[in-house]
């Protein structure tokens, strides 16, 4: 996805911050962060000292979530960095359109049809080979700071 | 694939020569083809069949006499090798003869070829094909061989068969020795019988030749100018009877037990120190007394090293060079061995002969190391240092065999001083080496360094005999002080040096934290050794540093000093205190049993050095000073200081069991001063005041130094449980304010929200082991719940908002969270008798949120792992504690988990683009899939620990349901790809076979579709490469067949349908007896497998006796050699016959069994696997 598509996607939900400030000192592997203004899952934390006597600064390797480059920042331990809030629904997939669009199944019964199918080649084959069989699938949209990605699937049936 | 064979061997007359020479270009054209790299799987392809072709070896000595191309000639040799130990079984005694005397004629012949390493490879065949019938040769044929080689060794064929002969011993004692030995697919006990043979009967010998020969031709190397070839030979022999003194001797051990008193003689008799050191001891026994000593050999390989050393640099005396050539090399290899020479070799004459042994030695390596400051000097000018380095060698060697009285004796038979003052002026010169030029590269000075400490270390080690400290004369104390001096003098310059070239070098440290750590403890045992000089030092140098800082604050740079400080910290710890390793380390013998003559607390030194640090650390209070001297760094050493000396020093356990003895004014002194030393930081002295400061720095460094992990680190691993780990510091911590302050700060100070985890973790820990020091059963757990109560609940508050799903994503939540977990996690693995219930309670309080927080979190896998940790941790605490009706809803709860989590996650896709994040997520399940084994394994032990009142099964609990039901929900999570982690791979399975072998009747009792996959696993681990693995699913299987068998025996269904097959085309013990089969006689294995699989193989083919009938037939059916094919039915008819083997499944039944197998396996396995 380029950035530049992802400003007429954009659907934050409304209210809720897209970061929350934390120190960096307490952001471990597997952890969120915010580098260069990308969310980022971080990968590799390492910490070293400015100077023998000096204090400890962060190194972070993070992993773009949605176009997994790898993003790279040192902040001072003590300092705050931002943490991206990456909220995952699940929805039921009920069409898959021509152009390459999906209609889901919300929870209050509405449809959701801004999605595109992922790009990932395995996972993609899994959506639609499954939804040709007529399987019940469950997938799992992953969103933050205005993006949303499908990033997971789920086969829940029919038993 | 095409094949080399050339009939059966013997039956020569039709062999084609033609069909001898093609073989011979075909391996010829794979061998350049190698090399050239064309095709090279084909071209190896190719020569392996040669190897696997049923007896190669006409064509193979084809090639070997008439091949142009080495390499081919190399490969053939290999190749005789291979098939020879393959099919030996079945080769004909003159076959083999034929073999071996073949390739010792070869080597023989071309005794001049220029291609040496073909000559080499020919003769360690010869030497692994000698050895494998070693035990089946009559005397009169291996005297055949060995007298061959004499004859060649005896010189009187020329040198090049002289060196052939001698390195054809060479590969023998190489073979023969359990280290260096090749693989040859038989038991071990096989290689142990060989190397005791050869010991007795020919090592001894085989040095005698090897004398002979260096002595044959030494008289011209010396005399010649140039380079002559008997240098060669001479070279060979020199390390022929290096290998055979390295030899592990062991038939002197029973013998040096009763012989040696070991409070008679100056020689050291403690095995452990032998251990410590990389020096080898050689103990030969007093066999060899004549060759090794009283035959002048040790005065003349003296001679020879003295009198080529003369020649050359005489010669050449501006180069060095030919310290490293070979020979020179080689000779002071064997003369440093020499140096280890100990044991019942000498006569018990109180070490008389011993000590003249190794006088002679030292005054010949006394010129390589002598004076210190020359050969430095000379070596830093170009000279090759290694000849100084064997010298160092050689003390090392000295010290591991002698005492500290008698080393430090022996040279002042010759010189005016004692070795230990030798000794310490070396390592004098070496490091101020290393002071001068301090590079980060490994020189010269670090190696002879590192020798020299090893050199200490072993001198000064407690021995174990005394058990108090090595005592030097006061001459080596002098010494010692020295040499420590010098020590901290080059570690303060290095120290604040650093400082300057500081190239952000951070990730070495890590690793060079522990080589430090052992450089410390010498150091350490040096200052010991003269403690009463090295203590006042140190105070010294740490007051003239406090005032430097003091006076310069605010007006010159501090980083030197701070540096210097660290370093003095790091030596003074290590000097002060032991590390313990869990024990609680007294303090020194060295410090308990000096500085008699001070019978005031405060005036010890130890006392003074420890107050001044004590208050300088103090200092770190104020925000002014912290800002300007206390680095993040120096602070590390502080904490680790404290932590380390507050272990030895800090109310000591009060001992009043002291060894009195004849010297009794002494001695009651010596006490009255110790009793100051350890009663001055006691409970009713300084220790109160001093744990209350060391708690508010504690907690100071948790507050104030935010970020800084490392620091923080050291406080919760190891200052803080240090504090709890002894009742009577408990006690006295749970009475202070400042504790009470700390417990306070974990519960509600944000700050401490912000360590790391698994300092959380630990400090909750170590907050919740406190609790043990307060008087009562009731005050503990409510320590506990008042500590813990206010995390259980916001848990249990967050988890009933409605709008939780939304809430729950936001990341300062999932902080909270994940921080909250790690605490109640830490407070679970604290659990004790004491604070049981507490602890329980903050578990079941907890239980609803868990299942609620793990749905929502479902795809936020770090909280989910930390969830199921606490979970393991919790069960793992309380399982063995709880009642019956508890471990009912424990168990009902964990069940939940298991289903809630396998919902999550089977089926589940997760894809991302980045293939780090993909291996990332796989990492995770892993985790987590082993954490719920882990889990299940807790479970189990219910079974075998169980404290409570009342039984399990009152409630109707049945624990190997519970597991298997558990692992019948996550096997399915468990895929083959999973199990190629190690880890999860080795706790899947040791469960497994727990269980198989506690509860086989409830596996009858799964689903079929279960069953296959439990059983799919099975297969799997059978096939895996870790011998641990395959070990623990023949353990399974054993069990499984055994209980089927049992059952079947005795009337019942055993596993019924499961072992009939049901809807399986075969049954399970058919599948596994025929894969079992498969796998001994075809496959790769390790010989220590045959064991178990003979254990399992017996019920196996108890269960399935037709089967295993047929499988016979099958297998001798393909076998086409009519001779192989009697050989196959015979070995088979005995596998289940011999040795009275009956159908019962009892030890000794077993045991024939496992006999059986292993000479089954002997007998066909060489042909088998050429098919």
């Amino acid at each position: 996805m380029s950035d530049e598509e992802h400003h007429f996607e954009s659907k934050a939900d409304a209210g809720a911050s897209k970061t929350y400030p934390q120190q960096a000192g307490t952001i471990r592997k597997n952890g969120y962060i915010v580098i260069k203004n990308r969310p980022c899952k971080v990968v590799e934390v390492s910490t070293s000292k400015t100077g023998k006597h000096g204090h400890a600064k962060c190194h972070f390797v993070g992993i773009d979530i949605f176009n997994a480059k790898k993003l790279e920042d040192i902040v001072p331990s003590s300092h705050n960095c931002d943490v991206p809030h990456v909220n995952r629904v699940d929805y039921q997939l009920i069409d898959i359109s021509e152009d390459g669009f999906v209609s889901l199944l919300t929870e209050d019964g509405n449809t959701k049809d801004d999605l595109r199918l992922p790009t990932d080649d395995a996972l993609l084959k899994t959506i639609k080979d499954g939804f040709a069989e007529g399987k019940d699938l469950i997938v799992s949209v992953m969103s933050s700071m205005g993006e949303e990605q499908i990033c997971a699937v789920k086969d829940i049936g029919p038993k | 694939m095409q094949g080399f064979s050339d009939g059966a061997a013997g039956a020569g007359v039709g062999v084609d020569l033609a069909q001898l020479q093609s073989t011979m270009h075909t391996i010829e054209v794979a061998c350049t083809s190698i090399q050239m790299h064309i095709n090279p799987t084909a071209a190896e392809a190719t020569i392996l069949s040669l190897s696997q072709s049923p007896q190669p070896y006409k064509a193979c000595q084809f090639i070997l006499e008439n091949s142009q191309v080495a390499n081919a000639r190399f490969q053939a040799a290999a190749a005789i090798r291979d098939a020879a130990i393959r099919e030996w079984g079945f080769l004909s005694a003159e076959d083999r003869r034929n073999l071996i005397s073949f390739c010792l004629c070869f080597v023989m012949q071309h005794a001049s070829s220029p291609e040496g390493y073909v000559q080499a490879k020919v003769s360690s065949v010869a030497a692994q094909l000698m050895k494998r019938g070693w035990l089946d040769f009559k005397p009169e044929e291996k005297e055949a061989f060995l007298y061959q080689v004499n004859q060649a060794i005896l010189g009187g064929h020329g040198v090049d068969v002289q060196f052939i002969g001698v390195n054809f011993l060479e590969s023998l004692v190489s073979e023969f020795s359990p280290s260096t030995s090749s693989a040859m697919g038989l038991p071990r006990e096989f290689h142990e019988q060989c190397r005791r043979s050869l010991e007795l009967n020919y090592l001894k010998t085989f040095y005698c030749w090897a004398r002979d020969a260096a002595l044959s031709v030494t008289n011209k190397i010396v005399e010649s100018d140039a380079a002559v070839p008997e240098v060669k030979v001479c070279n060979a022999a020199l390390r022929l009877m290096l290998q055979i003194l390295n030899w592990e001797f062991q038939n002197d051990t029973n013998s040096m037990k009763a012989g040696i008193n070991v409070f008679s003689a100056g020689i050291r008799n403690d095995t452990a120190s032998t251990k410590r050191s990389e020096c080898v001891i050689v103990q030969p026994g007093p066999a060899w007394r004549d060759v090794l000593i009283s035959s002048g050999h040790v005065g003349w390989l003296l001679g020879l090293y003295a009198a080529l050393r003369q020649k050359f640099s005489q010669k050449f005396p501006r180069e060095g060079y030919w310290l490293d050539c070979p020979i020179a090399v080689s000779a002071r290899k064997l003369i440093v061995q020499f140096c280890s020479l100990t044991g019942t070799i000498f006569p018990s004459d109180n070490g008389k002969m011993q000590e003249n042994h190794l006088l002679q030695l030292l005054s010949e390596i006394l010129q390589w190391i002598d004076p210190p400051d020359a050969v430095a000097k000379a070596i830093e000018e170009g000279k090759s240092e290694s000849e100084m380095l064997d010298g160092c060698r050689g003390l090392l060697s000295i010290a591991t065999v002698m005492t500290p009285f008698v080393f430090d004796q022996l040279l002042k038979a010759i010189r005016p001083f004692g070795t230990l003052t030798l000794l310490s002026n070396l390592m004098c010169e070496v490091v101020k080496v290393l002071m001068t030029n301090n590079t980060d590269e490994e020189t010269w000075s670090w190696e002879a360094r590192d020798i020299l400490l090893d050199t200490w270390t072993i001198l000064l080690l407690p021995m174990d005999g005394s058990g108090g400290d090595a005592v030097l004369p006061p001459e080596g104390k002098h010494a010692a002080a020295n040499l420590f001096g010098m020590i901290v003098e080059s570690e303060l310059k290095v120290a604040s040096a650093s400082v300057a070239n500081d190239d952000g070098d951070s990730d070495y440290l890590q690793a060079s934290i522990s080589a430090m750590d052992e450089r410390l403890s010498s150091y350490a045992l040096i200052a010991r050794a003269a403690i009463d000089v090295t203590i006042p030092l140190l105070t010294r140098l740490f007051s003239e540093r406090f005032a430097r800082l003091h006076q310069g604050r605010g007006i010159i740079d501090p980083t030197e000093t701070l540096e210097e400080l660290y370093s003095l910290l790091l030596i003074t710890g290590h000097v002060l205190a032991d590390e313990g390793d869990g024990e609680t380390p007294l303090v020194p013998t060295a410090i308990q049993m000096h500085f008699v003559d001070i019978v005031e607390g405060e005036k010890h030194p130890v006392v003074v050095l420890s107050g001044a640090i004590i208050r300088f650390a103090e200092q770190s209070m104020d925000p002014g000073v912290r800002a300007t001297v206390f680095s993040p760094r120096l602070m590390e050493a502080v904490i680790w200081f404290l932590a380390r000396w507050s272990h030895t020093y800090l109310m000591p356990l009060e001992e009043a069991n002291s060894h009195l003895s004849h010297d009794y004014e002494r001695q009651l002194q010596s006490i009255n001063s110790r009793k100051a030393l350890l009663s001055f930081f006691g409970e009713h002295n300084q220790g109160k005041t001093v744990l209350n400061i060391i708690v508010h720095i504690s907690m100071m460094t948790l507050m104030s130094y935010p970020g800084e992990k490392d620091l923080q680190g050291l406080t919760c691993h190891h200052l803080l449980p240090t504090l709890v780990r002894r009742k009577s510091v408990c006690h006295q911590l749970v009475s202070l304010d400042s504790w009470r302050d700390l417990a306070n700060a974990f519960t509600n100070e944000k700050a401490l929200f912000l360590l790391s985890s698994a300092n959380q973790r630990s400090l909750a820990q170590t907050l919740v082991l406190s609790a043990s020091g307060l008087r009562n059963l009731e005050a503990s757990n409510q320590f506990v719940r008042s500590l813990m109560v206010h995390m259980t609940t916001y848990l249990v508050e967050l988890s009933n908002k409605n709008d939780l799903k939304n809430v729950a994503q936001q990341p300062d939540i999932i902080m909270s969270v994940s921080c909250l977990l790690e605490r109640l996690r830490g407070a679970a693995s604290a659990a004790e008798p004491r604070t049981q219930r507490a602890i329980y309670e903050m578990g079941i309080s907890v239980m609803n949120p868990v299942l609620l927080l793990l749905e929502v979190y479902k795809h936020e896998s770090a909280v989910v792992y930390l969830l199921l940790k606490f979970i393991v941790d919790w069960v793992d605490g309380q399982i063995s504690y709880l009642e019956g009706q508890e471990t009912a809803s424990v168990i009902d709860f964990c069940m939940r988990l298991l289903q809630l989590y396998s919902s999550h996650n089977i089926g589940k896709i997760s894809v991302s683009l980045s293939s780090t994040l993909l291996s990332e997520a796989k990492t995770e399940k892993y985790k987590d899939l082993r954490a719920l084994l882990q889990l299940l394994s807790s479970l189990c032990s219910k079974d075998l620990v169980d404290f409570s009142s009342d039984s399990v099964e009152v409630t109707g609990t049945n624990i190997s349901q519970v597991v298997f039901f558990g692992l019948h929900i996550i096997t399915p999570l468990i895929s083959l790809e999973l199990l190629k982690y190690p880890k999860l791979c080795h706790d899947y399975f040791s469960l497994l076979s727990h269980i198989l072998e506690v509860y086989p009747e409830t596996l009858a009792q799964l689903n079929s579709e279960a069953f296959a996959h439990i059983l799919g696993t099975l297969d799997f681990g059978l096939h895996h490469q870790d011998g641990d693995i395959v070990n623990m699913c023949l353990g399974a299987l054993k069990a499984l067949a055994s209980y089927h068998y049992r059952e079947v025996c005795a009337g019942k269904t055993g596993l019924g349908s499961h072992a009939a097959g049901g809807n399986i085309a075969e049954g399970i013990f058919s599948r596994f007896l025929r894969s079992l089969l498969q796998l001994l006689l075809f496959e790769d294995y390790s010989p220590d497998l045959v064991g178990a699989a003979a254990d399992a193989l017996l019920p196996l083919i108890l269960c399935e006796q037709g089967l295993y009938q047929r499988l016979g037939n099958e297998l001798i059916e393909r076998q086409t050699n009519p001779t192989l094919k009697s050989r196959l039915a015979n070995a088979l008819h005995s596998l289940t016959s011999a040795n009275h083997l009956s159908s019962t499944l009892d030890r000794v039944n077993y045991q024939r069994f496992r006999k059986n197998l292993n000479s089954f396996l002997i007998e066909v396995r060489g042909f088998l696997r050429t098919m």
